[in-house]
């Protein structure tokens, strides 16, 4: 085998060329990592978004969109009553009845934004237990409870919607009276205001949805209640479902992601095998003289594949750190709501797996070409 | 007396598109150990192909090709690199050092294929550069040296594994009269003294006058073989 200092040399044989395998690796390596990164980031959001314990009870014929949803108030006394297995704390069942609406938002400094809000009262904290208050306190009248990415959603930093800020919803001001997080799920993104508040200022006299928390009752119980309460006009369907049913919607964004990546990894893919090709075809002598001295195509392939990928993992690595600075931790805004970029093991291990394919797969044809002409033709080649 | 190159009835053919091509055809010689040999001839008469089959770089399509005992001609593509890698050294018109390597790391190279310790490529490399006369010039890179201090890498590079065969495409093809002289003169010391059995193909009758003796070949035959010239070292 050949050392592998020659290969650490021959890296810096071409310094341009070496600046371009690096930085073609390292924009693939970053552009795959960053549609990873997307994908997992929604995929993880929508799934933490749905409890298989909550069955939603919405409008017939809104199963998939919680927004058109029309559920009569009666709806949520009478599921309270009605549905057995339900969970509770301190006697108060688990049913909370809630108006999802996207309005126009106005933060005190910034321009208008469409926002997700939702209209409840205290039960709801029954159904949405991953709901924590981060400060002040559950939204009364005329006050609005903003999720911890909330302000991302419009555009803002997080604490230009501190506590005692006045946000301006339709024609309506609102002080923002808490802060709250839901870990990883859509709420976290949401404004939650008083059901009565947003009623008034939607002028509706329905309800979205009815949640309802079970514990040890079945979802068919809720799909009997349904069936039973015809004149309600009600269809269920359990959370975790609805939102797997969203994220299936969302499959050609993602679809159009990996294709947007791999469209450009391609092209710089074959542009680093064409800087390769040229790279090695000005040593084909050189590698017939090393065959000529004894060593074996096999142990020159691998020597070339080590230097290649000494440069594609230089790229990779410095794709990382720009994913690092630039992906982790940031907020990416959906219609549904918003989530952040992680650069979690699979996401890491994408890269990394890609860097090596680059320097492998991608060194293989050029390598080849090099090392495949007769011995004597390749000692004579200029 | 077993000749140390034996070769019988050895025949080479091309494909080149629909046509083929034998630069050799039916060639016999014999080569004893130690003796420098030159080839001569016109270009496409067959001695840069005759050579190349001797060094193991290609393979005859007929006859026998044997060298030191070992009949080379049906060996395989991996086998005859090893068997290269033991027995052959190449040295080449245009010295084809890897540039980015020093002197030294040049000669090393054909050392890496055995087990060897570093100790001892160590010592084999700095007798080689010391025998070609560059044992101050190891530690610098081809392009710091002059063409015929490159060709004496070359050779130390030839030599440093101790093959029992040398075979050398026009070695002084590409250097002034005075460099060229000089490594003739390395050429024959290493034949005279050091017992290498050396096959050079040339077009400087000079550079044959060095040989013990020069083969002719014409289309791929060897036609005569005339006195060589004297050569004044």
């Amino acid at each position: 085998m050949l050392p592998f200092t020659y290969a650490v040399r021959n890296l810096f044989r071409d310094p341009s060329r070496l600046l371009q395998t690096v930085g073609g690796s390292a924009l693939v390596v970053l552009l795959l990592t960053a549609a990873v990164a997307f994908n997992e980031g929604m995929d993880r959001v929508l799934s933490a978004s749905g409890s298989p314990k909550n069955v939603m009870l919405v409008g017939k014929g809104s199963e998939e969109s919680i927004e058109r949803s029309e559920v009569p108030l009666a709806a949520e006394s009478a599921a309270k009553t009605s549905i057995p297995g339900l969970a509770s704390q301190l006697n108060t069942p688990a049913v909370s009845g809630e108006i999802i609406f996207q309005a126009p938002i106005t933060p005190p400094s910034g321009e208008s934004k469409q926002g997700q809000m939702r209209g409840v009262l205290p039960v709801a904290l029954l159904v949405h237990p991953e709901v924590v208050l981060l400060e002040g306190h559950f939204p009364g009248p005329g006050e609005v409870m903003v999720g911890k990415l909330a302000p991302r959603k419009l555009g803002l930093a997080e604490e230009a919607l501190a506590l005692g800020e006045m946000l301006v919803i339709g024609e309506q001001e609102f002080r923002i009276s808490g802060r709250f997080a839901a870990p990883g799920t859509v709420l976290e993104s949401e404004f939650w205001l008083d059901r009565n508040d947003l009623a008034t200022l939607m002028q509706r006299d329905s309800l979205s949805a009815v949640y309802v928390r079970l514990s040890d009752g079945e979802p068919e119980d809720v799909e009997v209640f349904a069936f039973q309460r015809n004149d309600l006009e009600l269809s269920s369907i359990r959370e975790d479902i609805y939102y797997d049913k969203l994220s299936r919607f969302y499959g050609p964004i993602k679809g159009m992601t990996w294709l947007t990546a791999a469209l450009v990894a391609a092209g710089a893919l074959f542009g680093g095998i064409n800087t390769l090709y040229a790279a090695f075809a000005s040593r084909i002598r050189e590698m017939a003289t090393l065959q000529a001295i004894g060593y074996t195509r096999g142990a020159l392939l691998v020597s070339l594949i080590q230097e290649s990928l000494l440069a594609t993992l230089t790229g990779t690595l410095l794709a990382m750190v720009a994913a690092l600075l630039l992906l982790e931790g940031r907020t990416i805004a959906f219609s549904m709501g918003a989530f952040e970029l992680s650069l979690s093991p699979a996401v890491v291990l994408t890269g990394l797996v890609t860097g090596a394919l680059l320097g492998t797969v991608g060194t293989l044809p050029p390598a080849i070409r090099t090392l495949a002409p007769a011995l004597p033709k390749a000692l004579r080649s200029n | 007396m077993t000749p140390f190159i034996d070769i019988n009835q050895l025949s080479k053919t091309y494909q080149k598109g629909k046509t083929s091509v034998t630069p050799l055809e039916k060639l016999s010689l014999s080569v004893p150990k130690g003796e420098f040999l030159a080839l001569m001839g016109p270009s496409g008469s067959g001695k840069t192909t005759l050579l190349n089959l001797v060094a193991g770089i290609d393979t005859p399509t007929t006859g026998q090709l044997i060298i030191d005992g070992q009949d080379i001609a049906g060996l395989s593509r991996a086998a005859l690199a090893k068997w290269r890698s033991r027995h052959v050294g190449y040295i080449f018109q245009l010295y084809h050092l890897v540039p980015i390597l020093s002197a030294f790391e040049n000669v090393e190279l054909p050392l890496l294929l055995s087990k060897m310790s570093r100790r001892e490529r160590k010592a084999k490399v700095e007798s080689a550069l010391e025998l070609v006369g560059l044992a101050e010039r190891s530690g610098h890179r081809p392009s710091e040296l002059s063409g015929g201090q490159e060709q004496r890498v070359a050779i130390a590079r030839a030599i440093v594994h101790n093959p029992g065969l040398l075979v050398a495409d026009e070695p002084t093809g590409d250097l002034d009269r005075e460099s060229a002289d000089n490594i003739l003169r390395l050429l024959r010391e290493l034949s005279r003294e050091h017992e290498k059995t050396i096959v050079m193909v040339t077009h400087d009758p000079k550079a044959a006058a060095a040989a013990d003796r020069c083969l002719h070949l014409e289309k791929g035959q060897l036609v005569d073989e005339p006195e060589p010239a004297t050569f004044v070292a």
